[in-house]
């Protein structure tokens, strides 16, 4: 059969992948703590029908050969890690990371998982956690009768009780680093587990050895521009028109053969 | 039976060919650094003595790739760098051999080693690029990289490595079947002083859209063309089997 019926539907599925990876972007472009992705294209490889420079004769050579391509795959996607705009919400158990780094919450099945959203909460045994209920890590609890929280930028946590005057130290909130972000795997719900790729969490505090500090009050916007990602969905949607048109091209010079022969 | 059946049959065979490099150019509109194929077709004459000097064969070929370079893309990222004019990044392909892309969305391994998007080392000054631990990966315009340090100040940028940055005349490099480029005689080439790049831009594909879409359109005519032609053959032979015809 024509092979360009199978190259141009690597396209389309290529083309498909794409306008995923955007839709996704675009419906987390409200998502604190969100970082986007990219679909990292790749050709296929190349099979060589003839071969160029091979001897035509004793004397001669043929000067090009016949190599084609067999199209295009999506050879993964690629987290930008960069940082997302920084905005004042007021609330003391909101923190951003104003660098690099993460927080690390602890999963229900006990293992770690890192996110960069500081929208955090009390549970009802005064332990700070996230949205999703998931321990910060190490562990801060907040006793019931603490007023003015206070986060610094370096992660110490402190409060002050009923009645007195002197704030009491609760515990630190420390930042967990990796060689390479990208690396870590996405499970939703805005976090992140390490992998191989990734590399193991250093742990750090924050403000030093490179990593953010932390600011009390603010949180972190989705790193999507939305204009961009409209550019991307255009170019996405005319490629795949066009990937399809070769198709219905491929397919009608097929059909011509049948009809007339 | 007419040879012209045969003649006409390799153009459409070729027509075909083409349509797939075609294809395959268009496929790969959004893939990064990616260079499109030329398509050309020969002609090639058959000759023996009793025939017809008449009998020239269709012969696709793909005598090269086009290195013109794509739109830059601004992407704001640190680590993708786009290669000004004829120049290529040297990477370390999967046979381990020195070979060359214009794909500059790179990135660092979890052994802080420097690869390309699909995860081929990048070559430094001889060696693999290792970045140690960084808060910060700045490359500069002649491919060198320096960061800073985790824990350091801006004013203690450490100068790592530089990328290999070669140049080469579009006659002397081939497209291997994995897509990247190599020298037509296999040696690794000489890195260019004067090549540049582009931190925080990528390139995009060099595929022309609606040039391809064309091409794509105008052989499928020319494909039909080559179709009518066999059917003009067989209706001749038809009628002359008719004639001569006994019943």
């Amino acid at each position: 059969m024509h092979s360009a019926l199978w190259i141009s539907k690597t396209g389309l599925s290529a083309q498909d992948k794409q306008l995923t990876t955007i839709s996704n972007n675009l419906s987390n472009a409200a998502t604190v703590g969100f970082k986007r992705d990219r679909a990292v294209f790749e050709d296929l490889l190349y099979q060589i029908h003839r071969q160029p420079g091979a001897q035509s004769s004793e004397s001669t050579e043929l000067p090009s050969g016949l190599q084609l391509g067999t199209g295009v795959k999506v050879a993964g996607t690629q987290k930008q890690f960069t940082e997302g705009s920084l905005q004042i919400t007021d609330q003391a158990l909101d923190v951003a990371i104003n660098g690099r780094g993460f927080f690390e919450v602890l999963m229900p099945d006990g293992s770690a998982a890192y996110t960069r959203n500081g929208q955090f909460h009390l549970s009802a045994d005064g332990q700070i956690v996230n949205v999703n209920g998931m321990l910060l890590q190490p562990a801060i609890t907040v006793p019931d009768n603490m007023n003015s929280l206070t986060i610094g930028k370096d992660g110490v946590v402190t409060a002050v009780a009923a009645g007195t005057s002197q704030p009491q130290q609760l515990g630190n909130i420390q930042v967990h680093d990796f060689i390479n972000p990208a690396g870590l795997q996405a499970i939703g719900a805005n976090v992140f587990q390490a992998t191989a790729s990734s590399g193991t969490a250093q742990t750090t505090t924050p403000g030093t050895e490179g990593v953010g500090s932390l600011e009390q009050g603010t949180l972190e916007n989705s790193n999507v521009d939305v204009v961009e990602e409209l550019v991307n969905m255009i170019t996405t949607q005319r490629a795949y028109e066009m990937n399809s048109k070769v198709i219905s091209t491929a397919d009608q010079m097929l059909q011509y053969v049948s009809q007339n022969l | 039976m007419d040879k012209a059946l045969f003649t006409a049959m390799s153009g459409a065979k070729q027509t075909m060919q083409a349509q797939t490099v075609h294809a395959h150019n268009l496929a790969n509109v959004s893939t990064t650094g990616f260079q499109r194929d030329f398509v050309t077709a020969q002609s090639r004459y058959v000759h023996a003595d009793y025939a017809q000097p008449s009998r020239a064969m269709a012969l696709t070929t793909t005598p090269a790739t086009d290195f013109s370079q794509g739109a830059l893309q601004q992407t704001g990222r640190d680590l993708d760098v786009a290669v000004e004019g004829e120049g290529f990044i040297a990477v370390i392909a999967k046979d381990g051999t020195e070979a060359y892309t214009r794909a500059g969305n790179l990135r660092v391994d979890s052994l802080g080693q420097l690869t390309t998007g699909n995860g081929l080392p990048v070559l430094g000054n001889g060696a693999p690029i290792a970045i140690p631990p960084a808060e910060k990966v700045e490359i500069g315009a002649d491919g060198t990289i320096s960061i800073r340090a985790l824990g350091q100040g801006p004013d203690a940028l450490a100068s790592v490595d530089r990328i290999k940055l070669v140049r080469a005349n579009a006659d002397e490099l081939q497209k291997r079947t994995d897509g990247l480029l190599q020298a037509k005689d296999g040696n690794p080439l000489d890195p260019d002083a004067n090549s540049r790049v582009v931190s925080g831009y990528l390139e995009t594909s060099n595929v022309n859209a609606v040039e391809a879409m064309t091409e794509v359109l105008s052989l499928s005519r020319q494909f039909e063309l080559q179709i009518k032609f066999l059917h003009k053959v067989d209706q001749n032979t038809e009628a002359a089997t008719r004639l001569l015809s006994v019943s």
